[in-house]
C-alpha cells in the first residue's frame, strides 16, 4: 500500500509538471517576459520607438516624477487616480447592489421567465466594448435619445445636458444648486499631490458620470449571474429550516441569505475592483481623457504617455503604480470582508 | 443528461487537440493563408539581396520588382480612393507593387511597428511627431532621394527638417481658414470678416436662437492661430524658450474667452455636433475655422449649404494660421530602402501630386503646382493664400505633455472655469520643465 | 429539527412560504417583482433595440429622432455600404482567431487547472501565485513588450501571432482550478485505485464532470477574443488581410472622418454582437452552472 502511494506521488509530480508546462511556456513567453521587460522599461527613459536596448537607465526617476516631484506628470497621475477613485466608488457599489437585487428577485420561485430576464441582463456584458461605446456615443449626444427621453419625462422643460464634453463635477453642480458657487478658500488653497482639495472633492465630471453609467450597465449582468449562482447554491433544507422556525421573509433574508452570499459577494467585489481600476476601452472611444482631464484614468494615462507622448518609461511606471494600487485595494477589501473558510 | 455533457466535454478537448496539432504544424497554415507575413519577409529578404547587388550598378533606381507597403491613416473613402488611384498609376509604370494599408489608431500601430524593428516600407509622419521619430533614430533621411527638393514650400521643407537634415517630402498640406455660410451673411447684410473686430461683430450679429456665430473647438491647433495673429506663440521659433507668458497670448485668450462667454462662439458639442464642420453644415453655426478636409465633408454630407472660404481674420499683429502636414517617410530599419524611395519619389512627383490633389482638395507641397491647383479649385484659394504665413504644429521631443496641459487650460478658459493667468502660469511651468530650463 | 426537516420535504414549486399569506399580498409582491424585472430588462435591452432601429434609418432621421424604434423610411443603406468594405474578410479572421483561441484555452487551462487543483508537485503553490499576480497587471502595459516578443519570434503579421498570445490566459486557469476543486475528490480516487493513469482519470472522470466549467470557459473566452481590440491591432500592424472585426469597426469609424455615420456604426455594432449572442443563448444553461461553481468557491 505504501509503495503504491509512493508511486502515485511520483506520478503526480511528473504529471503535474507535464500538465502545467505548456501553460508555463505560454505564460512565460507572453506574460512574464513582457511584464519583466515592462518593469525594466519603467527604470529607463525608453521612448518606445528606438530599439529598447538603447534606452538609458534612469533608476527611480520615472516613479519620482509621478509621486514626489512637482510638475505635470505628478498632477496628471494624481488627477487620474482621483478620477478613477470616483469611478470605483461609483461603479462598484452600484453594479454590486443592482446585481444583488436583481438576482434576489429573479431567484424568487413564484416568478416565471427567469431565462429571459437572465439573458436580458447578461446581454450587455457580452458585447464588444468598442461597439457598445459607439452605441453610447450615439445615445448620449446632446440631441440624442437620453436627453430626448429625459425631456419627455420632464414635461415643459427641454433637457439638453451636454454629457460627453462636460468637465463640471457633479458634486460641484450639486452644491451649486443650493447656492454655493465659490468654494471655501481652505479647499482651493490646500493642495495634495499638486491638486487642490477642491479639485479632489468636486466629484466625477458629468462626462465621467456618463461613462460610469455605461460601465455599470455593461457589468451588472455578469455580477448578477454570479449572485444568482450563489443563491441557487443555498441548500434548500437550510432555507426550509428557517421557514419552519417561523422566521419572516426579512429575517430569513438577513439571517440565511446574506451570510450564505458572503463568498459570491467577495468574488464580485474583487473582480469589480480589478476591472474598474483598469478601465480603458470606454475612455479610449468616448472621451480620450477629456474634457480637461476629468476622464483621465491611470490606464488611459499609460496609453497617452506611452503611445502619444513617447514616454514609455513613464507609462510603465504608471502601470506598476496602478498594479500596487490594485493590490492594496484588494487587500483592504479582503480585510474588511474576509469570507469564512469553508 | 449524464452522457451528453460527457461527450460534449470530450469532443471539445478532442477538437482542441486537433486544433493544436494544426497550429503546431501550423505556421504553414498561418503563413499560406495570411498572404502577407512570412512570405513577404522572404520576398523582402530576396529583394534586399537583389537590391544590394543592383545598388552597385544602379543605386537610385529601386525599381526591382519589390512589393511595398505604405502604412498610413485615412480621413475617409474619398482620400483612400484618390490615393489608391496614384498608387495604381505607380504600379503600372514600375515593376514594384505598392499597396496602401490604412490603419485605425495609426500612432499606436506605427510605434509598435517601429519598436519591433520590422516596419513597413513607407509610413506617414505628421510634422508634429517628426522630432520624436528623428530623435529615436527611426527614420532614414531623404537627402537627395527625392527629385526637385527645392520646389517644396520653404515652410514645409522646414517642418520636415530637423537637426539640419531633410527627412521626408510632404504628402500634401492643409491650412486653417474661415468657412462661412454665404446665405446667412447675405441675410444679415454682412461681408466676411477680415480682422478680429469684424469677426466679433459678425459672430454677434449672426448668433440667433439656436444658431451661434462661430463654431470653434477649444484646443491649441485652433486657438494657436489666434495667438499668432496677436503676435504671440507658445515658445520661440527654435523651441528653446517658453514665450507663453506674454501680453499677446493674453490678448488672444481674452478675445476668445469673451466670444464663448457671450455665446457668440460655441464648441461643437454645445451645438449637438461631433465636430465643427458638422455644426456648420447643420446650420447651427454661421462660421467655423477648419482646414481643407472640411471641403469633402460639406460636399458629401451637406450639399445644400451655400458656403465659401476666406482667410482667417487678421489680429493686432497681422495674419496667422496653422499648416498641418504629413510626409512620406522611409523608416531607418527599412529592408528595401531603394524601392521605398522609388515609390516616395513617384508619390511626390508633379503628376502624382496633381492627380491626387485634384481629386482630393488638399494642397500639393510643391510651389510650382500652386497655379494648377488654384485652377482646379478656384473657390478654395484662401487655403493656399494662408500658406504664405502659416506655421507648422511642431515642437520638440518631450513637449507633448505641455501641449496636453495647454489644451486642458484652453478648454477651461472656453468653459469659463479657469483663469487665463493661472493657465498661462501652469503652461509656463510645465514648458520650462520640459525644455529643461 | 433534522427529523422535522426530513418529514417535511419541500413540496414541488416550494409554496410553503406563501401559505398563510393573503392573496392580496401575494399579488402585490408579484406585481412589484415583475415591475422591477421588466424595468431593468427594458433598460438593458433598449440600447440594442435603438442601435438596430437607428441602423435602418437615414442619417438625418437618426439624428433628428433617435428615440423612435420604427424608422419612418427604413433603408438598408448602412448595411449595403458595409458590404462594400472588407467586412467578410474581417469576419473570417475573427472566426479563425476566436475558434483557435477558445480551443487552445480549453485545452491548456483545463490541464493546468487540474494540475493546480489536484496534483501534488513541487512548485505548485508558486505557479498558482504567479497566475494570480499576472491577473492584476493592466493589459495595456503589456502591449509593446509583447509586440517585441512577437517580433523576436517572427510572429508579427501571422495568424500564430494573433492567436497564441491570447490562448494563454491566467483567468481561465484560475477559473478551471476553482472549478475542479469543487468536484468531490472521492470519484477520482476510486478511479486511481482501479489503476487508471493520471491522464486517464483527467480524461475520463474529471473532464466530463467539468463540462459546465468548460462551457463557461468557452463562452468567456469566445466573448473575450471575439471582442479583443488592442492585441490584433498591434500584432498585425502591416497586413490589412489580417484585420479582425473590432479593428475593422474602429477603422470604419475613422474612415468616416469626423462626421460620424451613426447608422453605419450602429449597424456594424449590431452585426458584431450577433455571433456572441448566439453562442451565449446556446450555452447559457451550462454557463450558469459553471459560474455557480467558481463563484461559490471564490
Amino acid at each position: 500500500m505504501r509503495a503504491l502511494r509512493q508511486r502515485a506521488a511520483t506520478d503526480e509530480r511528473v504529471a503535474g509538471w507535464i500538465f502545467v508546462i505548456p501553460v508555463l511556456v505560454g505564460i512565460g513567453t507572453f506574460l512574464i517576459v513582457p511584464i519583466g521587460m515592462a518593469l525594466w522599461i519603467s527604470f529607463t527613459d525608453w521612448n518606445g520607438l528606438s530599439p529598447p536596448e538603447q534606452a538609458e537607465f534612469v533608476g527611480l526617476d520615472n516613479y519620482r516624477e509621478l509621486v514626489t516631484a512637482e510638475g505635470d506628470p505628478r498632477r496628471d497621475f494624481a488627477m487620474a487616480v482621483r478620477n478613477n477613485l470616483y469611478y470605483v466608488l461609483g461603479v462598484v457599489p452600484a453594479q454590486t447592489a443592482i446585481a444583488f437585487i436583481l438576482a434576489v428577485i429573479v431567484n424568487q420561485k413564484f416568478l416565471r421567465g427567469k431565462g429571459f430576464f437572465r439573458t436580458a441582463y447578461y446581454f450587455p456584458s457580452i458585447t464588444s466594448s468598442i461597439a457598445i461605446s459607439l452605441v453610447f456615443l450615439f445615445l448620449f449626444q446632446r440631441s440624442g435619445a437620453i436627453n430626448q427621453l429625459i425631456s419627455g419625462l420632464l414635461p415643459g422643460a427641454e433637457f439638453r445636458m451636454n454629457w460627453l464634453d462636460n468637465a463640471d463635477g457633479v458634486l460641484h453642480n450639486a452644491v451649486g444648486l443650493v447656492g454655493v458657487d465659490t468654494p471655501p478658500a481652505i479647499l482651493t488653497d490646500t493642495s495634495v499631490l499638486g491638486l487642490s482639495l477642491w479639485q479632489w472633492l468636486s466629484g466625477p465630471s458629468v462626462t465621467l458620470f456618463a461613462i460610469m453609467i455605461l460601465a455599470t450597465w455593461t457589468t451588472t449582468g455578469t455580477m448578477m449571474l454570479i449572485f444568482l449562482a450563489g443563491l441557487q447554491n443555498i441548500p434548500p433544507d437550510v432555507e426550509e429550516a428557517s421557514r419552519v422556525d417561523g422566521a419572516s421573509a426579512l429575517q430569513r433574508f438577513r439571517l440565511v441569505t446574506i451570510p450564505m452570499m458572503k463568498q459570491p459577494l467577495f468574488f464580485v467585489l474583487t473582480i469589480g475592483l480589478i476591472g474598474t481600476w483598469q478601465v480603458f476601452d470606454q475612455i479610449f472611444v468616448i472621451s480620450a481623457g477629456g474634457p480637461q482631464k476629468t476622464t483621465l484614468t491611470p490606464a488611459y494615462l499609460i496609453y497617452r504617455e506611452g503611445f502619444q507622448n513617447f514616454s514609455m518609461g513613464r507609462a510603465t511606471a504608471v502601470a506598476f503604480l496602478l498594479f500596487a494600487l490594485i493590490i492594496v485595494f484588494t487587500l483592504v477589501q479582503r480585510r474588511i470582508l474576509k469570507p469564512e473558510r469553508a | 443528461m449524464r452522457t451528453r455533457p460527457r461527450r460534449l466535454a470530450q469532443l471539445l478537448v478532442l477538437l482542441t487537440g486537433t486544433a493544436l496539432a494544426v497550429a503546431a504544424c501550423g505556421s504553414d497554415f498561418a503563413d499560406s493563408d495570411s498572404g502577407g507575413g512570412a512570405d513577404d519577409d522572404d520576398q523582402n529578404d530576396a529583394g534586399q539581396t537583389d537590391g544590394a547587388a543592383q545598388a552597385e550598378d544602379d543605386e537610385s533606381s529601386g525599381d526591382d520588382g519589390s512589393s511595398l507597403t505604405l502604412m498610413g491613416f485615412s480621413s475617409g473613402p474619398a482620400e483612400d480612393e484618390a490615393l489608391n488611384a496614384i498608387i495604381d498609376a505607380y504600379n503600372e509604370q514600375s515593376t514594384n507593387t505598392a499597396r496602401f494599408n490604412p490603419v485605425p489608431e495609426y500612432d499606436t500601430a506605427l510605434q509598435a511597428a517601429l519598436a519591433g524593428g520590422s516596419p513597413p516600407d513607407v509610413i506617414y509622419v505628421d510634422s508634429n511627431r517628426l522630432p520624436d521619430l528623428v530623435e529615436a533614430g527611426a527614420l532614414a533621411p531623404a537627402d537627395g532621394r527625392v527629385r526637385n527638393e527645392d520646389d517644396f514650400y520653404p515652410s514645409l521643407r522646414e517642418a520636415f527638417t530637423y537637426d539640419g537634415t531633410f527627412w521626408c517630402p510632404p504628402k500634401d498640406f492643409s491650412t486653417l481658414a474661415l468657412v462661412y455660410n454665404v446665405d446667412m451673411f447675405d441675410d444679415a447684410g454682412l461681408e466676411p470678416p477680415t480682422d478680429w473686430e469684424e469677426l466679433a461683430t459678425a459672430a454677434e450679429a449672426l448668433t440667433d436662437g439656436d444658431r451661434t456665430g462661430l463654431a470653434l473647438v477649444p484646443e491649441y491647433p485652433r486657438w494657436g492661430s489666434f495667438m499668432f495673429q496677436a503676435g504671440g506663440a507658445v515658445t520661440d521659433d527654435e523651441v528653446t524658450e517658453m514665450t507663453i507668458d506674454s501680453d499677446a497670448n493674453r490678448e488672444a485668450f481674452e478675445f476668445l474667452r469673451d466670444l464663448y462667454a457671450q455665446g457668440y462662439a460655441a464648441t461643437p458639442t454645445e451645438l449637438d455636433a461631433g465636430w465643427a464642420g458638422e455644426a456648420f453644415g447643420q446650420g447651427r453655426a454661421a462660421m467655423t475655422i477648419e482646414g481643407n478636409w472640411i471641403v469633402g465633408a460639406l460636399n458629401n454630407d451637406f450639399p445644400d449649404v451655400n458656403w465659401a472660404v476666406t482667410e482667417l481674420p487678421a489680429g493686432p499683429a497681422g495674419p496667422g494660421t496653422f499648416a498641418f502636414t504629413v510626409c512620406y517617410a522611409v523608416p531607418a530599419a527599412s529592408e528595401n530602402p531603394d524601392a521605398a524611395w522609388n515609390l516616395v519619389d513617384y508619390l511626390v512627383s508633379d503628376e502624382a501630386l496633381l492627380q491626387f490633389t485634384e481629386q482630393f482638395p488638399v494642397m500639393p507641397g510643391r510651389e510650382s503646382l500652386a497655379g494648377a491647383w488654384t485652377e482646379a479649385h478656384p473657390d478654395l484659394g484662401a487655403f493656399l493664400t494662408g500658406a504664405e504665413y502659416a506655421r507648422p504644429f511642431q515642437f520638440v521631443p518631450g513637449f507633448a505633455g505641455v501641449v496636453d496641459t495647454l489644451d486642458d487650460g484652453i478648454q477651461g478658459i472656453a468653459a469659463g472655469n479657469r483663469e487665463i493667468d493661472e493657465v498661462i502660469q501652469q503652461v509656463d511651468e510645465s514648458g520650462r520643465a520640459a525644455l529643461g530650463g | 429539527m433534522t427529523a422535522q426537516l426530513q418529514r417535511r420535504q419541500t413540496p414541488p414549486g416550494g409554496r410553503v412560504a406563501e401559505r398563510g399569506q393573503s392573496s392580496g399580498y401575494r399579488v402585490a409582491k408579484r406585481v412589484l417583482g415583475y415591475t422591477v424585472l421588466i424595468f431593468f430588462a427594458a433598460m438593458f435591452i433598449a440600447p440594442f433595440a435603438l442601435a438596430l432601429a437607428n441602423s435602418l434609418k437615414s442619417r438625418p432621421e437618426a439624428l433628428a429622432s433617435p428615440l423612435s424604434l420604427f424608422p419612418a423610411e427604413p433603408t438598408g443603406r448602412a448595411y449595403r455600404e458595409m458590404a462594400g468594405t472588407d467586412l467578410p474578410r474581417w469576419t473570417m479572421n475573427s472566426v479563425v482567431v476566436t475558434v483557435m483561441v477558445t480551443l487552445g484555452r480549453l485545452f491548456l487551462d483545463s490541464l493546468a487547472g487540474y494540475a493546480l487543483a489536484r496534483l501534488r508537485f513541487p512548485g505548485r503553490a508558486l505557479i498558482f501565485a504567479l497566475v494570480v499576480a499576472v491577473l492584476a497587471v493592466p493589459p495595456i502595459v503589456l502591449a509593446i513588450p509583447r509586440y517585441l516578443v512577437l517580433g523576436q519570434l517572427g510572429m508579427l503579421d501571422t495568424y500564430a501571432g494573433l492567436i497564441l498570445p491570447l490562448a494563454v490566459d491566467a483567468f481561465g486557469i484560475f477559473l478551471m482550478k476553482t472549478f475542479f476543486e469543487s468536484i468531490p475528490r472521492e470519484m477520482e480516487e476510486a478511479a486511481r485505485i482501479d489503476g487508471a493513469t493520471i491522464f486517464q482519470t483527467y480524461w475520463r472522470i474529471i473532464l466530463p464532470l467539468a463540462a459546465p466549467g468548460l462551457l463557461a470557459l468557452t463562452i468567456l473566452s469566445f466573448q473575450a477574443s471575439w471582442n479583443e481590440f488592442l492585441h490584433p491591432l498591434i500584432a498585425a500592424p502591416s497586413d490589412p488581410d489580417l484585420r479582425t472585426l473590432p479593428v475593422g469597426l474602429a477603422l470604419l469609424r475613422g474612415a468616416q472622418g469626423e462626421s460620424q455615420d451613426f447608422p453605419l456604426l450602429l449597424g456594424a455594432s449590431v452585426l458584431i454582437t450577433i455571433p456572441v449572442a448566439i453562442i451565449f443563448f446556446t450555452f447559457q444553461r451550462y454557463f450558469i452552472q459553471g459560474v455557480t461553481a467558481s463563484a461559490v468557491k471564490g
